[in-house]
């Protein structure tokens, strides 16, 4: 995995010698929402970490949803609803859910449009006891939606650590750029 | 006929409350409330209004009478700073031209704050960091020469302005590192993935003069450091994920990071955890940390403080906890502490939009507030 993040060091550094920042954002975007491969750096390195850290670190055991802020409880059943804060998807988000505004766990209301650019998560589905690689997208363009304000941010980290943030407008770098609600679209599973 | 004449008369003062009839109230005049002179215990509230982010205010109010004493508009994920001198709070932000949708001008907007009036503002490439608020979303040099604006497009950046002649002057890539952390009159310190200080000297024009990286000093897996950092006559305080207390010292020719030092106990570490949007506060004269704390693992580090933990910042020692909860107080998100000598302390809560104003030095309630916006996430000291 060093190696892979040598290669991907030295391929982002050439890349950010030969490309404009505009061309950066549209490339970003496209990595960010197809790929699966390049996710599995920050992931890998997180997972790693927690294993470090002990049990109060560690991904979430099956059937059980970690804690969620504003009052939720450190543990709670699984839920199919995703309408529900503490449907598996949602592991890392901070925002309102799509589902509840009109989209779908994974798709915008009408009339707005996707971000381009997106932070990542690794959620567990209970249902299947597998860790999936989630991509969390922003609907853009119009104001906030205001329902079903989702707060969880497991494995969620600042700013500087960009990909895993949700403290930032997600809709940036979007021709409307004002955030009305979240989505979570699965990339791929995390795990063989 | 005088019967019933006097029956109205009775019928009338009964309708009338009983008042005696005296000469009518004498017409008004239509005016403007000036603002009374600052005192140490007003303070700005950033309400991010997360609900309907596009309409984020700034709320200036008086601890002592408990009194709104007016507003700033703030527009959409602000960031929001005082001047040195505190005559002017700038905020950036960011508007668009028909409420949430149309035409995208990023801003920073100058208000006098002897006023409250707006008096300029210049116009910033659509580029500007839209976070939720920190210390370092924008700031000031220590001579007020120049006006730091944090980019992030998402490749990372700041803008120098020149907050005299109202311009933007230039530039600074910042490799990934985010955020602005201004110290003396041209540096610019911003925070790495890398678990480093970037630093940028500038020259009289705004322009990179020399950039340096500092010593690794956190480790964004293991211990991740909040981005809220303190600041403090020297420098900057930033806590971690974990309860790490790592001070920076910033008057020297380069940051100096001395040793970490734990908030939590052997047996309180990976259970107890500072979390929120402003997680600690300084009372500089005291040498006296403030700090949100909660029960939590992972994924609870913008949990609000159900305790607030009071160290002394010479000896490490823990010299209070106060169980928020004892004075009737939602988790706390935001805490900020006046400078002077019989300080308050501020706890903001956005489960209950709400600012309670304790005595600093013994914590206890004198007063809560329930009108200063629905998501009060900064508090700013005047």
């Amino acid at each position: 995995m060093q190696r892979l993040d040598r290669i991907f060091e030295s391929s982002a550094r050439s890349l950010a010698q030969r490309t404009s920042r505009r061309s950066f954002i549209g490339v970003l975007g496209q990595i960010l929402t197809g790929s699966l491969l390049i996710p599995l750096l920050p992931i890998d390195r997180i997972q790693r970490a927690e294993a470090a850290t002990g049990p109060e670190g560690s991904p979430a055991a099956p059937g059980k949803v970690p804690a969620a802020a504003k009052g939720k409880s450190a543990s709670k059943p699984y839920t199919e609803d995703q309408q529900s804060c503490e449907y598996w998807k949602y592991c890392a988000i901070d925002g309102f859910l799509c589902s509840c505004c009109g989209g779908s766990s994974h798709t915008c209301p009408p009339g707005t449009q996707m971000s381009v650019v997106s932070w990542i998560g690794t959620c567990h589905n209970p249902a299947d006891g597998r860790d999936y690689i989630v991509s969390y997208n922003d609907c853009c363009g119009k104001a906030s939606c205001g329902n079903c304000d989702c707060y969880r941010n497991e494995r969620e980290r600042p700013l500087y650590r960009l990909s895993r943030n949700n403290d930032v407008n997600w809709c940036m770098a979007n021709t409307g750029s004002d955030y009305h609600c979240t989505v979570s679209v699965i990339l791929g599973s995390a795990g063989p | 006929m005088r019967t019933m004449q006097a029956w109205a008369a009775l019928l009338a003062l009964v309708a009338n409350g009983g008042a005696v009839a005296s000469d009518p109230l004498p017409p008004e005049q239509f005016g403007m409330e000036p603002l009374p002179a600052r005192t140490p215990h007003w303070i700005y509230v950033v309400d991010s209004a997360f609900m309907n982010e596009i309409d984020s205010r700034v709320r200036l109010y008086d601890a002592d009478t408990h009194g709104h004493l007016g507003q700033i508009d703030a527009g959409f994920f602000p960031g929001v700073t005082l001047s040195p001198d505190r005559n002017t709070l700038a905020v950036g932000t960011t508007y668009f031209a028909r409420g949430g949708h149309g035409e995208r001008t990023d801003v920073v907007e100058f208000t006098d704050t002897t006023t409250l009036a707006i008096t300029g503002e210049i116009v910033l490439p659509p580029k500007r960091a839209q976070a939720t608020p920190t210390s370092f979303n924008l700031g000031y040099s220590s001579d007020s020469h120049f006006l730091y604006v944090a980019y992030i497009t998402p490749a990372a950046s700041f803008g120098v302005l020149d907050p005299v002649s109202r311009k933007v002057l230039g530039e600074i890539d910042t490799a990934g590192c985010v955020l602005v952390i201004p110290w003396g009159p041209d540096h610019v310190s911003s925070i790495c993935d890398s678990g480093r200080l970037l630093t940028v000297r500038l020259d009289a024009h705004g322009n990179e003069v020399s950039r340096a990286l500092s010593d690794l000093f956190f480790d964004v897996d293991t211990d991740p450091l909040f981005v809220q950092g303190i600041p403090t006559d020297q420098g900057c305080t930033f806590l971690s994920f974990l309860g790490k207390v790592h001070e920076v010292d910033f008057s020297g020719p380069e940051p100096v990071i001395h040793p970490p030092w734990s908030l939590v106990s052997s047996s309180e570490a990976g259970h107890w955890r500072p979390g929120g949007q402003q997680l600690g506060a300084i009372q500089r004269r005291m040498g006296r940390l403030y700090v949100a704390m909660h029960r939590g693992g992972e994924g609870s580090h913008k949990q609000g403080g159900t305790e607030i933990w009071v160290f002394d910042l010479g000896t490490h020692r823990r010299l209070a906890r106060w169980p928020v909860a004892t004075l009737k107080l939602a988790p706390v998100t935001a805490v900020q502490v006046s400078q002077d000598e019989a300080p308050l302390l501020f706890l903001a809560s956005d489960s209950v939009a709400s600012v309670a104003t304790l005595d600093a030095l013994t914590g206890q309630l004198r007063h809560l507030d329930r009108n200063l916006g629905q998501t009060p996430w900064q508090i700013l000291n005047p």
